[in-house]
């Protein structure tokens, strides 16, 4: 009797958990590609992925390798110390640390980028077997074509001529099949020009949010890589290297391949500046300091000013999701940490500041004036020398160009309603001083202090403490959104950053029009023009290749551009060549009264010359154990 | 029936012996600690003749003078007593060390521990309990062969010490028969409801198939037993400090540090001479702020409370307990702190004659709180913060004072009212059912069903206030503000556990005509668990309270998943022995799992073990009599370990993995990612484990000795073909089983007893040494042999470090000039006082290619205890020493730089090399003070900043006095009561520069060395049973 309770119990048991197999369980988090394609919703998720794959060099653009990758590292361990490429430049430092230029100023972007080309050909593969109409065909024809375009530009400008990978290719085994050797730099930029136009040709002019490829994001793609191309055709004998690669042609082009590309840049930007859906955000401001602010809304919120922005990427932060970048709290003044521990750290330097033109003196980068003589060509405080006294210590910047306003912080300027105090120390009325080093004097009964306030998060410049505070005397803001505070904590900034706007196309096609002797000088030169009359400018220059390059120095700062201008026309190994940067120092000087401020330039405190070896305009191409590829010169 | 006829004749023959020349012995034996011992077997050696104690340990017998009486009673060390006049003898049977008739758990059963034919090391609860801990992990270290125990962090409620068997990874942990937890729960397990653990150290883990290669630790909790009703409390408290901090530059080293590097960057000193001179003096207004002093208690308070009864009758036993557990942190605050509240009830009850049921039911209760800044941060603003600025704005405790570097204040971050506050609350049940009918028409046939339920939910609250930090500004007298981590943010987050485990199992046990002992077990098992977890998350615009409802809707935060899991096995094993001399045992695990292809989720791990017990022998007996016990044994086997992630045999696009992208402005889409290339044959490791080993025991089995050498052979572990698949594929090939591995051991256990007169000692240690080999790495081909030399791997062990090696310090600025360049500088950087690192390979250049392999890495390959008991009348003593040896310890940031984050510095480098005004230098231990912009290679890896961590540490110290028999007991009805006192982690040995980090403790997140300190505790305690 009871052994049949009991096998009963067993055998119920056995019911009771044998009817569903416990083993066959799905994953939750697997689609097939038929339900992914099959609707244009689907479409869009597989499209997110590509675009968040994206080389765009954006907030999350991390010049140097690591863990998580060269774009969206925020991605994996968001951890970059702040650094950002342009401290790899002549225009801006790192508050705390040498970074300067190196190896290391731009990475690898190599199995990423054929990681990309493998996921846009895969979609390539299947889209004349999809169920749509000829109009979305087209569309994503173009579409594809655009990041491919995109991606080969980003692996075209570090490394050469690479390898041209234009379908998925199916695994097997016989790796020797999968190997596909270089192409030369020549083929490679044609390529690319080629998927550009075919993406121009399929691609329509988009709904205005610009966050997805349009008809003139292709062109002004164009427009960029064969300004790229045609650079590196024109200049790239004033830095030769020899080896393989070059007898190969896999880097290098002859100089006549130059009016080509040039040619190329023209027509592209030239379609776009014809189609008149772009022009340039608030044009014609009353005055400098409206102009100002209108530079530094267009970057605030790019989304207000569709007339200019022709790509953006977004970032955002929905639920636990996001896209979003570490500026605000890497590059917010000292005085704004909101408890982040190492704010601060973007400095642009004070040869960037004296890049600007004055508005009296058009056409030339006027010095900043320290000195009553007039020779600012000096480091270091000399007390025999006359200095210039202003009365508060951003007057020295008085009559710069608008958008020196609208990009930094100046010494004694407001922002997010705080004085911003950057101060690097003071005269005694006795004459003797104390720079860069904490302190304090009274005088008259009145207590200075050498750093501008008592405590260390009362001012924002020059205190080695943390290294949080400026080291050039210049706070950043040009990325930076005024009126939110973001959470202090990684990945919180959700600014969007325009890729290409209509203003870097104006000076696409100056420099092409101008280095080329092609298009229309006139246009070239109205439209340089342009871009100066909405910096508040008045009187015109001329179209020399000096105007366009300071102009396109000072209107695209910080965008990540000015690395590859130096790059694509070989000026870097020239520009540093045991190289300092410099920082120009408000000093309090209290020998007056009330106590005025003198400037006075220095080398960077803290900070090394830098040089640049020839072999770093290209990247080493990456595992050729396995691939059998050439490699770049001198690696 | 038979004992009392046999004993009925003794006593005739007793009586009988009168008229033979004898003489009367009456005597008691008893245990050491006075329990008297019934039932113990007296025998006249070379005799028949002999007897058997009675209830109370008494017993008479009539022998002749000068003959030897030999007492025996299982598991105890056998006696000899000559035989003097009027013999009353007190005879006193110490335990024998090699715990014969100890019955040890084996994994759906149980055996003997002298037919064990494998290494399976077993604990008892009196053992364990030597150890005041909140974490059962802490009671165990030192205490088993081959269990390597190292605690990563002395934080309250944190139970993530690593447990490893043999040097093969984390083990499962089976508790009452189900593989049920993960490490952190087994170490919340209460000590006091165990009744032992066993761990499965070889192949004989292979019966708990693909996911036990590294070894089992099967845990026993208490059952009820046949008798009066006994209650048993236990209380312990006790106080715990640091077992080191690394010291801090006071403020009067700090400025005058702060001078040296400021100059060697190139700017003035900071401080002036007269500064400096108030602060070396102390000067009012200059006394300085010791953070860590500022911030942490000496020590915190922690107690544990036990109660318990046990009982029973024929037909119901019971064992039932509750715990409570209080473990404070050292922050002064007390903002930091864990509670744990246990309960437990095993019930048996015999439903029929045939047919036994088993209720055990366990419920936990414990709760972690800590402020909303984690420790590290809060221990990391003690080290880097300004010694020289102090604590609040003008002394105005209202107003926390801002802090260089980094704005953050210890003090302040340690205020749960202030900062907000975190908090981990976990619920756990377990229950189970088993049901054992002992067929009664066959002999040694019996069915048993098990089931299980077990479900474990977790609750996390997190709420992270805006605050500010204060200046003061004498002058205006006013204080500014300094907001710190606006907004105001709330999260809670739930997880939510349950596991479904079934098994039935036939086993049948039976003797053959006295001879031949056959047993066989088999057993059907299938396991499933859902886990579902959320989290949600809002601000504040303004905080009003700590509740989720009362945050604003804007930047909501949510997420949340799913997961399944579920296994099916079968189950075997056969053992056959001969007179219990020759020993076999064939086991296997059919495993099932729902991680891989349908074609290849079923995997088979057999195991063979065999055992000659020697001395069994008579011919042994006879030749070896000091012998008294010896086995040889060995095992092997194939035991599984699940690999890489479930379901990598289904193809598709990814709707996770993939990145998403804003489309549309504040509208964020999520991708789907490319389909990878997968891998169906995608399987579990295998791991080949061989062992042999023997037991020996000597002089009655008062010395025991065990020894084991093993190898683990493991085959299958993931790697990717990466190798000959060029980079512009775009793909990632899937991994695939290709690489193996191989450890290879000793373990060793010695362990005597004794006793003097009514003094008893107890000497036992264990010793474990292990490495690990990598045997086939998948890589792509070498490109030169110097790249094999220094990237190979396989052949080689897996715990090498490679470093500079230092062959002095510069001693003058021409040194630095001449010598080899050590870094990318072009030693511009490097000063007097700097480490010459060695030019390897004479390029005249210092880099990576100079590295040699010199060091071990951090994971201790040797672990060692050593336990001293000793016990006179009713004191006690026990003396644990524990340590690990060949590893190595390497910190980052604060301990092994200079001024990190530009912050407070330890005090050690102020020993420096610094340089006097006129350009001279005076030598110092450590390199020259400076900000780590202004160093070369000074951080090199290297001997410096590696070091050796093998210690030695007494580990615990127990001492106790246990009252019996005291007439006042009996009037309170007390049984017995032990009152003791404690110590834990009391002494270490080790390497000088490593002591103060505590050589035991991990580096922690970013190699830092800001773990929670290790504890040192001193504790009271009581145990009374009645």
């Amino acid at each position: 009797m009871k052994i049949y309770k009991l096998l009963y119990t067993a055998v119920l048991g056995l019911t009771l958990f044998g009817c569903s197999d416990v083993l066959d369980l799905k994953p939750t988090d697997k689609l097939s590609g038929e339900d992914l394609f099959s609707d244009p919703e689907g479409v869009k998720l597989y499209m997110a992925n590509l675009y968040y794959q994206l080389p765009v060099e954006d907030f999350t653009y991390f010049h140097r390798n690591r863990d998580g990758g060269t774009f969206n590292y925020n991605g994996g361990g968001p951890n970059n110390g702040g650094f950002v490429q342009a401290m790899h430049t002549d225009i801006a430092m790192h508050s705390e640390f040498g970074e300067g230029v190196s190896s290391n100023s731009w990475g690898s972007w190599w199995n990423e980028g054929y990681k990309l080309i493998r996921d846009v050909n895969t979609l390539i593969k299947v889209i004349p077997d999809l169920d749509i109409n000829d109009q979305n065909r087209k569309l994503l024809i173009g579409e594809t074509a655009f990041i491919r375009a995109y991606a080969y530009f980003a692996l075209a400008k570090r490394y050469g001529g690479v390898p041209l990978i234009d379908e998925a290719q199916e695994y097997s085994t016989d790796v020797e099949n999968l190997k596909v050797p270089r192409s030369t730099e020549k083929e490679t930029w044609d390529f690319v020009m080629t998927e550009c136009q075919l993406a121009a040709d399929n691609l329509l002019e988009g709904d205005g949010s610009q966050r997805r490829a349009t008809k003139y994001a292709a062109l002004a793609l164009k427009s960029r890589a064969a300004l790229h191309a045609a650079s590196l055709a024109k200049f790239w004998n004033k830095s030769p290297v020899t080896g393989e690669a070059v007898d190969k042609g896999l880097v290098g082009m002859s100089e006549s391949a130059a009016s080509e590309f040039y040619q190329q840049c023209i027509d592209a930007s030239e379609a776009i500046m014809q189609s008149e859906v772009f022009e340039l955000f608030r044009p014609n401001p009353a005055s400098p300091e409206e102009a100002a602010e209108n530079y530094r809304q267009l970057f605030e919120n790019p989304n207000g000013a569709p007339q200019e922005a022709i790509f953006i990427k977004g970032s955002a932060i929905i639920g636990n999701d996001h896209t979003a970048n570490n500026y605000e709290i890497w590059f917010n003044p000292n005085q704004l940490a909101n408890g982040w521990p190492h704010p601060g750290r973007y400095c642009p330097t004070a040869e960037w500041a004296d890049m600007f033109e004055v508005y009296d003196t058009p056409g030339v980068s006027t010095k900043l004036s320290t000195v009553v003589d007039g020779n600012e060509e000096y480091e270091g405080y000399d007390p025999d020398r006359e200095y210039i006294k202003y009365d508060t210590p951003h007057d020295v910047y008085k009559g710069k160009d608008a958008r020196l306003w609208g990009t930094a912080i100046l010494p004694g300027t407001i922002w997010k309603n705080t004085e911003i105090v950057i101060q690097a120390g003071f005269i005694k009325p006795d004459g003797s001083t104390k720079f860069l080093q904490g302190g304090s004097t009274t005088v008259n009964g009145v207590k200075y202090y050498t750093y501008g306030s008592s405590s260390a998060s009362g001012h924002s410049g020059f205190n080695p403490a943390g290294g949080n505070h400026t080291r050039t005397g210049i706070g950043f803001k040009k990325f930076l959104n005024e009126p939110v505070d973001v959470n202090p904590a990684w990945n919180q900034g959700t600014l969007d950053f325009m890729d290409m706007r209509y203003a870097e196309i104006l000076l696409n096609y100056a420099e092409a029009v101008a280095e080329s002797g092609l298009g229309d000088q006139t246009l070239a030169k109205k439209v340089l023009n342009d871009i100066r009359k909405r910096a508040g400018h008045t009187t015109e220059v001329d179209l020399t290749s000096e105007n366009i390059l300071r102009e396109r120095t000072v209107e695209l700062c910080f965008e990540n551009k000015r690395f590859y201008d130096l790059i694509r026309r070989r000026d870097f190994h020239e520009l540093f060549n045991v190289r300092d940067r410099h920082a120009i120092l408000p000093i309090l000087d209290l020998r007056e009264d009330p106590p005025k401020y003198v400037m006075v330039r220095d080398v960077v405190p803290r900070s090394d010359p830098k040089t640049f070896e020839p072999k770093w305009y290209y990247r080493p191409i990456p595992g050729r154990g396995a691939n059998g590829l050439v490699n770049n010169p001198l690696y | 029936m038979k004992k009392h006829v046999f004993i009925c004749l003794l006593m005739v023959f007793s009586s009988l012996g009168v008229f033979a020349q004898t003489s009367k012995v009456s005597g008691t034996v008893s245990d050491k600690d006075g329990v008297p011992l019934p039932g113990v077997t007296i025998v006249v050696k070379g005799t028949t003749d002999g007897t058997v104690s009675d209830v109370d340990g008494n017993f008479s017998l009539s022998t002749e003078k000068d003959k030897v009486l030999q007492i025996s009673f299982v598991g105890m060390q056998t006696k000899n007593v000559t035989v003097a006049d009027d013999s009353d003898l007190t005879i006193v049977l110490l335990e024998d060390m090699i715990g014969i008739g100890e019955v040890v758990a084996i994994g759906y059963g149980t055996r003997k521990k002298e037919s064990l034919t494998s290494a399976i090391s077993n604990i008892q609860s009196d053992e364990i309990l030597t150890t005041t801990n909140s974490s059962l992990a802490q009671a165990l270290q030192g205490k088993v062969s081959g269990l390597q125990i190292r605690q990563n962090t002395g934080e309250p409620g944190s139970f993530d010490t690593r447990i490893n068997i043999r040097g093969f990874g984390t083990p499962l942990y089976v508790i009452d028969g189900v593989a049920r937890e993960g490490g952190s729960g087994f170490q919340k397990i209460n000590p006091e409801d165990i009744e032992s653990i066993s761990v499965l150290k070889d192949a004989a883990a292979a019966i708990y198939g693909l996911r036990a290669a590294n070894g089992v630790i099967i845990v026993t909790t208490k059952k009820g037993k046949q008798g009066k009703t006994k209650f048993n409390y236990h209380g312990v408290f006790g106080i715990q400090s640091p077992t080191d901090v690394p010291e801090m530059a006071t403020a009067a080293q700090y400025v005058e540090m702060v001078n040296r590097a400021r100059v060697f960057s190139g700017l003035g000193p900071a401080y002036t001479d007269e500064e400096v001179a108030n602060y070396q003096n102390g000067a009012p207004g200059y006394e300085g702020t010791n953070w860590y002093d500022e911030t942490f208690k000496d020590q915190a308070f922690q107690q544990q409370h036990n109660f318990s009864a046990q009982g029973g009758n024929e037909s119901l036993t019971f064992f039932t307990s509750m715990g409570y557990v209080e473990d404070n942190g050292l922050l002064k605050s007390d903002d930091l702190g864990y509670k744990k509240y246990t309960f437990r009830s095993n019930v048996s009850a015999q439903l029929t004659k045939n047919l036994k049921a088993d209720i055990q039911i366990a419920g936990r209760y414990d709760k972690k709180e800590s402020p909303a800044e984690s420790f590290f941060m809060i221990f990391k603003a003690t080290r880097t913060g300004d010694p020289t600025a102090k604590p609040y704005a003008n002394g105005n405790p209202q107003y926390p004072s801002q802090l260089m570097p980094s704005n953050q204040n210890p003090v302040a971050m340690s205020d749960r009212d202030l900062v907000g506050y975190n908090e981990r609350v976990n619920k756990n049940f377990q229950s189970t059912l088993v049901l054992t009918y002992d067929v009664p028409f066959v002999e040694g046939l019996s069915l048993t069903g098990r089931y299980s339920y077990d479900s474990n939910s977790g609750m996390g609250k997190r709420l992270g206030k805006a605050y500010k930090l204060y200046d003061y500004d004498a002058d205006t007298e006013e204080y500014t503000g300094y907001e710190q981590f606006a907004p105001t943010k709330i999260s809670n987050s739930w997880n939510d556990y349950s596991l479904v485990n079934f098994q039935t199992q036939i086993s049948y046990d039976k003797s053959f005509k006295e001879m031949h002992n056959v047993s066989a077990t088999v057993v059907y098992e299938q396991q499933s668990t859902f886990e579902r977890w959320a989290s949600i998350q809002r601000e504040y615009d303004f905080y009003t309270n700590d509740q989720i409802d009362q945050g604003s809707l804007n930047n909501q935060q949510t997420s949340g998943n799913e997961r399944e899991r579920g296994s099916r096995s079968i189950i075997g094993r056969f053992n056959y022995d001969y007179k219990g001399k020759y020993l076999v045992e064939y086991a296997f695990r059919y495993d099932g799992s729902y991680r891989y292809h349908p074609d290849y989720r079923w995997g088979f791990f057999p195991v063979v073990t065999a055992g000659w017990r020697v001395s069994e022998e008579s011919f042994f007996q006879d030749a070896v009599p000091v012998i008294s016990n010896l086995k040889l044994r060995g095992s092997w086997g194939i035991v599984g370990q699940d690999a890489g992630d479930p379901f990598q045999y289904v193809e598709g696009f990814g709707t996770s993995g993939g990145g998403g992208y804003e489309f549309e402005n504040g509208v964020y889409q999520t991708g789907a990612s490319a389909p990878s290339i997968v891998n169906p044959a995608l399987t579990w490791f295998e791991s080949q484990i061989t062992d042999f080993g023997f037991d020996l025991g000597m002089w009655n089995n008062a010395l025991s000795f065990e020894f084991d050498v093993y190898q683990r052979y493991r085959e299958g572990l993931l790697a990717k073909r990466n190798v000959s698949l060029p980079n512009t594929f775009g793909g990632e090939l899937p991994e695939e089983n290709l690489n193996s591995d191989r450890v290879r051991g000793f373990d060793l256990a010695l362990g005597y007893r004794n006793n003097v007169g009514e003094f008893y000692y107890e000497i036992s240690g264990n010793y474990n040494y292990a490495r690990t080999n990598k045997e086939y790495v998948e890589r792509g081909p070498f490109t030169s042999s110097w790249d094999y030399w220094k990237n190979g791997r396989e052949n080689r062990f897996d715990d090498i470090v490679w470093g500079q090696t230092v062959i002095g310090q510069f001693q003058n600025e021409d040194e630095v000039v001449f010598a080899p360049i050590q870094s990318g500088d072009g030693n511009l950087k490097e000063l007097p006082g700097d480490y010459i690192y060695q030019d390897t390979n004479g390029d005249g250049l210092v880099n990576g290619n100079d590295m040699l392999p010199q060091f071990y890495n951090g994971t201790p390959k040797q672990y060692y205890g050593l336990t001293l008991a000793a016990q006179w009348k009713g004191f006690d003593i026990t003396a644990l020493f524990q340590g690990s040896g060949k590893y190595t310890v390497r910190f980052r940031e604060v301990y092994a730089s200079m001024f990190a984050f530009r912050g407070n510095t330890p005090a050690y480098f102020y020993d420096s090399w610094n340089q006097n005004e006129d350009g001279t230098w005076n030598e110092g231990e450590w390199p020259a003070n400076r900000y780590n912009t202004d160093v070369g290679a000074l951080y090199a890896e290297s001997e410096v900043w590696r070091k050796d961590a093998s210690y030695f540490r007494l580990k615990t110290v127990d001492i106790g006095y246990t009252f019996r028999n005291h007439s006042w007991m009996k009037t309170i009805g007390v049984e017995n009561m032990r009152i003791y006192a404690n110590g834990h982690n009391l002494i270490t040995w080790t390497d000088d520069f490593v002591k103060p980090f505590d050589p035991e403790k991990i580096e922690g997140a970013y190699s830092a060395g800001l773990t929670y300190p290790l504890t040192r505790s001193f504790n009271m305690g009581v145990n009374i049973t009645f």
